[in-house]
Order: structure tokens, then sequence, then C-alpha cells
């Protein structure tokens, strides 16, 4: 095991960068990405950084490959998603949302402003709401972790028809009609298995979130 | 006490980032004053969290990392100039959306009959069709050419039509399939809204026998 295999052990203020290599390395949980945020956000640590790099970096570039784009565009966007954590880390509060959903409204966000480039003005940045005062406890990050996976479980809970749905919508630059078309359905019934997906992710999340 | 929120998909849509920006726009608004629809748009984000983090990586280029270090201490980007917004006359205790800091609003202007609109602008988007419309009671708030989706958000005193009665807080959702005709209740009628497929407005159906 690497240092970056074991970041929650590393002083915060040990700055020395080791290089970002393997991408089969055992993945940190949801508490311990909440942990390596607080920790950019606290003290601009970047080993903290890196390992956030580490896991996000290659998902967001494969989420935005698979939103349409081609491998250079999906790489410079990723780059200037991670600099937008590294700039914004304080603003993330994980007794609002978990690491990956935070960095998922950041991706998706970039995605949208791609999008929109090739005219002149950027989309301005995403609402920020007011930054956490203090770093977040370890019962914060508990309840997080938690409720990543309760959230987890949901999904588990869907059957494979509403999942491809539910996924289709966050990984294709198509709309419902055009899913429909894809899959050779009605769009009633897409939005049908929309609705049902959603009304089991509350069903099972309800007392959290 | 909200009684119309944006259809699920609409909300999987908007969390998915994939609605047109003058939609997700008003659909912004509403949820903005809605807690039922904000913890909805939290679990659908959470979604798409838990949907990234299972995600097969692809992985960077070998330097990319090493070049994101060289930029972290650029600075960041100044914040885009404030947009220009008119001072526009509205009754006592309506505040505009948050989400509408961002955008571009003229004056109000007379487009028929006891309507007015301010049409609003998105710097970053700036085909898409949206307005604040501002309309008497009694009159028609719009009619429709059927050109596609079309999202309005009530901001102060209400409408009705064949699906119901709203009034503040409600969004009401309406494609081509729709044929709704909205009437604004005694008080008038001011919302916020966005229309794919441009807009007909009742004077110029009259005018053009429509
Ligand atoms: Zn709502």
């Amino acid at each position: 095991m690497n240092a970056i295999d074991t970041p929650l052990f590393l002083a915060p203020s040990q700055t020395r960068v080791p290089p970002v290599t393997a991408l089969d390395a055992a993945a940190p949980d949801a508490a311990a990405l909440a942990a390596l945020i607080g920790r950019v956000a606290a003290a601009r640590d970047r080993t903290a950084f890196a390992a956030l790099y580490k896991h996000f970096a290659p998902r967001v570039k494969a989420y935005l490959v698979r939103a349409g784009m081609v491998g250079g565009e999906a790489e410079d966007v990723t780059q200037n998603v991670m600099l937008t954590l590294w700039r914004k880390a304080e603003y993330f509060d994980p007794a609002r949302a978990g690491a990956a959903t935070w960095v998922f409204a950041i991706a998706r966000n970039a995605r949208i402003d791609h999008a929109r480039r090739k005219r002149e003005v950027a989309m301005p940045d995403m609402e920020e709401p007011e930054a956490p005062d203090t770093a977040p406890s370890a019962e914060a990050l508990t309840l997080a972790a938690e409720r990543d996976t309760r959230l987890r479980g949901a999904l588990n809970t869907l059957t494979p028809e509403q999942r491809q749905i539910v996924q289709l919508s966050f990984f294709s630059d198509t709309p419902h009609a055009a899913i429909a078309s894809a899959l050779n359905l009605p769009l009633g019934t897409v939005k049908s298995r929309i609705r049902l997906a959603m009304g089991k992710l509350r069903a099972v999340l309800e007392e959290g979130l | 006490m909200i009684k119309h929120h944006p259809s699920a998909e609409t909300l999987l849509s908007h969390a998915a980032g994939t609605l047109a920006a003058g939609h997700a726009l008003v659909v912004a608004a509403h949820i903005e004053g809605c807690a039922h629809c904000q913890a909805e748009l939290a679990r659908l984000e959470a979604t798409g969290g838990a949907l990234l983090d299972e995600i097969s990586p692809a992985a960077m280029e070998p330097e990319a990392f090493a070049e994101l270090l060289a930029r972290l201490d650029e600075p960041a980007p100044p914040p885009p100039p404030a947009p220009r917004q008119a001072e526009l006359a509205l009754p006592p205790g309506l505040r505009l959306p948050k989400v509408l800091k961002t955008a571009e609003i003229g004056r109000w202007r007379w487009i028929g009959p006891g309507v007015r609109h301010a049409k609003v602008r998105l710097p970053w988007a700036r085909e898409q069709t949206l307005m604040l419309l501002r309309v008497a009671g009694g009159r028609r708030v719009i009619h429709h050419s059927h050109g596609g989706a079309e999202f309005t958000q009530v901001l102060w005193g209400g409408f009705h039509d064949h699906t119901g009665q709203y009034g503040p807080g409600d969004i009401g959702e309406a494609d081509e399939t729709t044929l709704h005709q909205p009437v604004a209740d005694e008080e008038g009628c001011i919302c916020l809204a966005s229309l794919e497929g441009g807009l007909r407005l009742p004077w110029l159906s009259r005018l053009f026998g429509g």
C-alpha cells in the first residue's frame, strides 16, 4: 500500500505529492472521500487532493465520454472539474451531500458549460451555499457514509428496466423521447419507469437526505 | 401550499443536466421555494453521485495530474459582471427568485390588453425564450402555438386552466400535446415562463384569427 491508499493516516501538513498511477487499488469509501475534501478545504492539502484526483478524475472522464465528449475534450473538462474541486472545497458540506454527489454536480455543470462554450459566455458557477463554519465532524462523516450506503441499497431495489432508464438519463445526452425511441418503447412507459424508480428511491431514503 | 410540482421526468432531466437552459432556470426557481422538490433533487443528485462512483473509470493521460498541480495556484477567474436588470415595478411582498440574479431582465412592456412582459435573457444561453409575465385579472396568460414544452412558475397571484388552480410557488408544465389556455385569477398573475417554439399572444391570435 502506498501513501495514496492510506491518505487518512498522513498529517495534513504533509505536502509531498506522490505520483498518481494505478487505478486498481481499493477505492476509498464515502467517509474517507469526504474527509479528504475537508482536508483540501482546511489546509490546501495536496496529498489529500492527489487521492481525490486518483479516485474521481478517471470517473469524471468516463462520465464525460459517455455524455458524448471525445477523449481530449473529456480530459480537459475533467481537469477543470478537478480544479473546481480544489478551489471550492470549502463549500462542500457533507451534511448536505456525499462527496461523489458533490463531484457529480460539478461535473454535470461543467458538461453543460462545455456544451455552451462555443458561445462567448460561460455559465455561472452553481449556486454556492454558505460554506460550513467548521470542518465536518466525525459524526457528520459517518452519517454521510451511512446515507451513501442506503442509496446504493435503494439503487439495487430498482428493476433492471428502471435502472437502465435512470442510468441513461444521467449518462447520455439524450432527452427521454429519444431514449424511448432508441429502446423502442412508448414515451409513457419511459415516464412511468422514471416515476416508479423515484418512488422507490424516496421510500428507501425517506428518513435521510 | 404548493400543489403543482415539475413531473418526475423533468426533475430527473434537471438533475442530469439535460433540460434546456431556459426550462432549467424556471424549474430551479420552483425548487428554490419548494422543500418537497429540494428533497427530490437531493435524492436524484445522490443517485447521480452513486452512478458516478460505480462507473468504469477511464484512465487520464500519464502527465495529467502533474499538469494540474502546476495550475493549482493560478488565481480563479473573476466572477462574471452583474447582468443588467431593469428596476421592475412589482407588487409589495414579491421577491424575484434568486436564480434570476444571473439573468438580464428588461422593462415591463405592453404586449396586449392586460398583458405585459419583461424579457429575461441568460447571458450564456441567449437564444432561450424566457420572460416575466404580468397578466391582469381575467386575462388569458398565453395562447399556445404548440411549438414545444413550456414551464410557468407562479410568483404572485395565480391562474387557472383545465388542469387546475395555480398559486404562488406552483409550476405549470405543458407540452405540444397539451392544449391549455391559462386565465389569470381576479387579482392578476405574475409568473416566470420559458417557452420552446416561441410565443403567440392573445391579441396576435385575435389579429390573425387564431
Ligand atoms: Zn415542488
